[in-house]
């Protein structure tokens, strides 16, 4: 559903006229004069470097445009250029930081408080001054427990963050986070994080604007009509000026940025185009500058013809089903690791995604700053068959009708059939139905825990392997399988308090094979970006976590480009 | 009361019946014959073809044979061993049997909606043109209301309320394509209902249902045929644009559809997908309109002569 072609066309070409005649003539014709004059037209990219405004293939429609409500990388990708958090993004290094909001900060000797000295000259889209004020508002906003934000848990980390968001404390102001004036914020966090620096910059964390939000409802109003274009104000590079659905979202240079003689662009535009292949297409023909993601079967096809635009970078992510704890057939852990071990993932990852993905035998990425996770999840067809036997099904044949629930895609549904075919193969499973469902329904379906099986994708929110083992603590808002096991608990716990890596680490691999034992998720692969970049786009550095602060990305026209087709 | 000319010069020994004439008239129509036989051929070929083993499971993944050429075989990592007639997919599927199996489910549907239609369709349509006067009016009103709902909406929503399944497409697109059947018979029965045979059985003393279904709805056989085989391919379109959106059958059953939306995605890479479901899904639907008109033909002498 990408929007239409820019219409200044060159009519009439000297091949026009000869080539008219019988039908056949009359096709070629028309394929030679549209190759022709796509040739000879500017191209909507071409048109877009000249303005730099950048053309960006975003996945899914977005679920909303506040911090508070989203829990997507396609939404946080639109939300990082709108706002600006306390540290933001570095340009080359996700380990490094760079001043946002927050002119410096420090933290006390054991990392358990943290002091952020805002700098004065920060604006809202609106003109309004940026205060340690709002970012206080913005927590109280998602911890909330009437506003029910899905991400909420990421500001555990605060003293009394998961009390209040739980309701077991109605008052705010015993949440560590305090504005000292309008220019200091003070976080006092529930355990040391020497990485906090790192967390401060995740999408949950972006500071919101109050008289906005109050402008159109309650501070806990979810969806209202502060969202829209117009009445949006944000504190980023840029603001919102237009938002069609399933079309675009719009975002220019926001002028009373504090920064803005340094962002580069002139805006973004944001394209929800969720069929792989179509995104492909568009890139293909000069409407993007940036795919999203490259279908599996075109990845070969782009290596072997060595374009230049094809990117394949490190990801810090991982790829996995998960399973319903609370529902038949998957409540039986014995039936869960059958499943677990009849999953192929070295196939997958060779045959399936082609993209240079690792293999998951666990479930946290090893990228993660040294910590590397108990290999466990191997392919083992005889160990799946004996898991099923114990679980109490003679043969896959009496396994009762189950449901994987994808989102729309058709690399999902390529792996979910390729599973699917492997637990029928391996285990003799017949009775495996795929369901998909677009993406903001999904994102509702699993957070409602209503399926047997999903598909799921985890992409770190910082480079530490926490994000990734924190969401499978009791209850937390990600965990989304009901699972919960008290030692996981115990033990994650006992990791916060240790500032020794090594220590620290030997605990969370602890942690991490009590979930891998009971297997409340299925582990594919660890993910690596693959994408398509225009070369018109400079200073897009690969980074682990892929969250590009837009403002340094420049667009200027690449005089060496000759496109290779 | 010489309604029907003598055959080969012969004096009148029976009178042929109105089916054997139309045969006789089809027969004539050479594109509709080869239509019919073609028809035929596919629908005993989808249906019967896969009862043989040599036919593979259309299902089974072999995800290191991908996109293998035509009429080549091979032996997978798992040591099976596949010869792929039309080639595989990108998962290792083998083509060949996908169109097998996705013309089932085209076909089934394709008969199955247009039965649900027809049957809907005509009994509302006769009781409609034949109670006539008020009774008539609302039931057609009730039609034009349901003519203005946009499809695609009811069958979203409805998937949505019911959850994807197939039989609910059956449902969805046999509800919707009755409309038009209703409107012909209806019209078809306003004409017949004052004609003598309708007086007669009337003056005999038949119930109004006996007169309905045996003399009025078989009157209406020969539009209602033309109209039903014209129903089947439009079906199949509806099914293939539904599976198109990724609203019909759900994977990784196949249906031609969804054939040619998923080897519409890999054309670039993988032509082969597109075009073997392609142009049999193309010759069945052609085959389909050209036996719909050839038997508008036969059926109808009057419109045969102009």
């Amino acid at each position: 559903m990408t929007p239409p072609a820019p219409h200044e066309t060159h009519q009439g070409s000297p091949l026009h006229p000869t080539l008219f005649g019988r039908l056949l003539s009359g096709f070629l014709a028309g394929a030679l004069l549209l190759g022709l004059t796509s040739c000879e037209r500017e191209s909507r990219v071409d048109k877009a470097t000249k303005e730099k405004i950048l053309l960006l293939g975003n996945g899914a429609e977005p679920k909303a445009l506040d911090p508070h409500i989203v829990s997507s990388v396609g939404d946080s990708n639109i939300l990082r250029s709108l706002f600006e958090g306390l540290v933001a993004y570095h340009p080359k290094n996700d380990m490094l930081h760079e001043p946002g909001v927050a002119e410096r900060w420090e933290s006390n000797e054991d990392f358990s408080e943290w002091r952020f000295f805002l700098r004065n000259d920060a604006r809202w889209s609106n003109g309004d001054p940026v205060t340690a004020h709002d970012f206080v508002y913005s927590y109280n906003r998602i911890l909330h427990p009437e506003m029910a934000a899905p991400y909420a848990s990421m500001l555990y980390f605060l003293k009394n963050g998961e009390a209040f968001n739980r309701g077991e404390i109605d008052d705010f102001s015993q949440v560590g986070v305090k504005a000292v004036n309008d220019f200091e914020l003070v976080c006092t966090l529930e355990r040391p994080a020497p990485y906090f620096p790192d967390v401060v910059k995740h999408t949950t964390w972006l500071p919101i604007h109050g008289p906005t939000i109050e402008k159109f409802g309650k501070m806990t109003d979810t969806y209202t009509e502060w969202q829209k274009p117009g009445n949006h104000v944000s504190n980023g590079a840029f603001r919102l000026t237009d938002w069609r659905i399933n079309a675009y979202v719009k975002v220019r240079k926001n002028p009373h940025y504090w920064d803005v003689k340094n962002v580069k662009p002139n805006g973004i535009n944001f394209y929800p185009i969720d069929n792989t292949f179509t995104e492909e297409k568009a890139f293909r023909n000069g409407l993007l500058h940036y795919t999203y993601v490259l279908p599996n079967n075109l990845i070969s096809a782009y290596e072997k013809s060595g374009d230049p635009r094809l990117r394949k970078e490190t990801y810090n992510g991982s790829y996995f089903f998960r399973c319903n704890v609370n529902e038949a057939p998957t409540n039986n852990v014995d039936f869960r690791r059958a499943l677990a071990y009849a999953i192929n993932q070295e196939t997958i990852v060779n045959f399936v995604t082609r993209g240079g993905q690792q293999p998951a035998y666990g479930f946290t990425p090893p990228s993660e700053a040294g910590y590397h996770p108990p290999d466990m999840i191997r392919h083992d067809p005889d160990v799946a068959r004996e898991f099923l036997t114990k679980a109490g099904y003679e043969s896959g044949a009496d396994v009762p009708e189950f449901t994987i629930m994808i989102n729309t895609s058709e690399s999902h549904k390529d792996i979910a059939v390729a599973i699917q075919d492997m637990w029928k193969k391996t285990l003799g499973i017949e009775k495996v139905k795929i369901e998909n469902q677009e993406w903001k329904v999904f994102q509702q379906t699993v957070q409602d825990i209503e399926y047997q099986v999903s598909r799921a994708g985890w992409i770190g929110d910082y480079v530490d392997p926490n994000t990734f083992l924190s969401m499978w603590l009791s209850g937390d808002s990600n965990n989304q399988t009901g699972w919960s096991n008290p030692d996981y608990d115990r033990l994650m716990k006992e990791s916060a308090s240790i500032s020794d890596p090594a220590e620290r680490y030997a605990k969370l691999v602890a942690a991490e094979t009590i979930l891998l034992s009971e297997v409340p998720v299925l582990p594919v692969y660890w993910y690596t970006r693959v994408y398509l970049l225009h070369p018109d786009v400079k200073n897009w550095h690969p980074l682990l976590l892929d969250n590009h602060p837009y403002k340094h990305i420049d667009l200027v026209r690449d005089e060496s480009e000759e496109t290779p087709e | 009361m010489d309604l029907a000319p003598p055959r080969d010069g012969k004096t009148i020994e029976k009178g042929t019946s109105l089916g054997r004439d139309a045969w006789y008239r089809l027969q004539k129509n050479h594109l509709a014959m080869a239509s019919l036989w073609f028809f035929i051929f596919i629908v005993v070929v989808c249906f019967l073809l896969p009862l043989f083993p040599f036919v593979p499971n259309p299902n089974i993944t072999h995800p290191d044979l991908q996109s293998m050429p035509a009429l080549s075989s091979a032996t997978s990592m798992e040591g099976a061993e596949v010869f792929y007639l039309l080639g595989s997919d990108h998962l290792g599927r083998d083509i060949f049997a996908r169109i097998l199996y996705g013309g089932r489910v085209s076909l089934a549907v394709g008969f199955l909606a247009t039965a649900v239609s027809l049957s809907i369709g005509v009994i509302y349509g006769a009781l409609s043109g034949y109670v006539g006067g008020r009774l008539d009016a609302a039931m057609m009103r009730v039609v034009d209301i349901l003519y203005a709902l946009p499809f695609m909406i009811i069958v979203i929503i409805l998937t949505t309320y019911f959850g994807n399944q197939l039989w609910l497409l059956f449902v969805c697109i046999g509800a919707v394509e009755w409309l038009t059947m209703s409107r012909i018979v209806r019209g078809q029965v306003i004409s017949l209902k004052n004609q003598e045979f309708v007086e007669a059985a009337r003056s005999l003393g038949l119930g109004q249902s006996r007169i309905i279904f045996r003399h009025l709805i078989p009157n209406t056989v020969g539009p209602v045929i033309v109209y039903t085989t014209l129903t089947v391919p439009a079906v199949m379109r509806l099914e293939a644009i539904l599976s198109f959106l990724g609203l019909g059958v759900q994977p990784p059953d196949a249906s031609w559809g969804s054939l040619i939306k998923e080897g519409a995605d890999r054309m670039a890479s993988d032509p082969g997908l597109l075009i073997y479901p392609a142009i049999v899904f193309g010759l069945t639907l052609f085959s389909l309109n050209f036996l719909g008109d050839g038997l508008r033909d036969a059926l109808d002498p009057k419109s045969s002569k102009d």
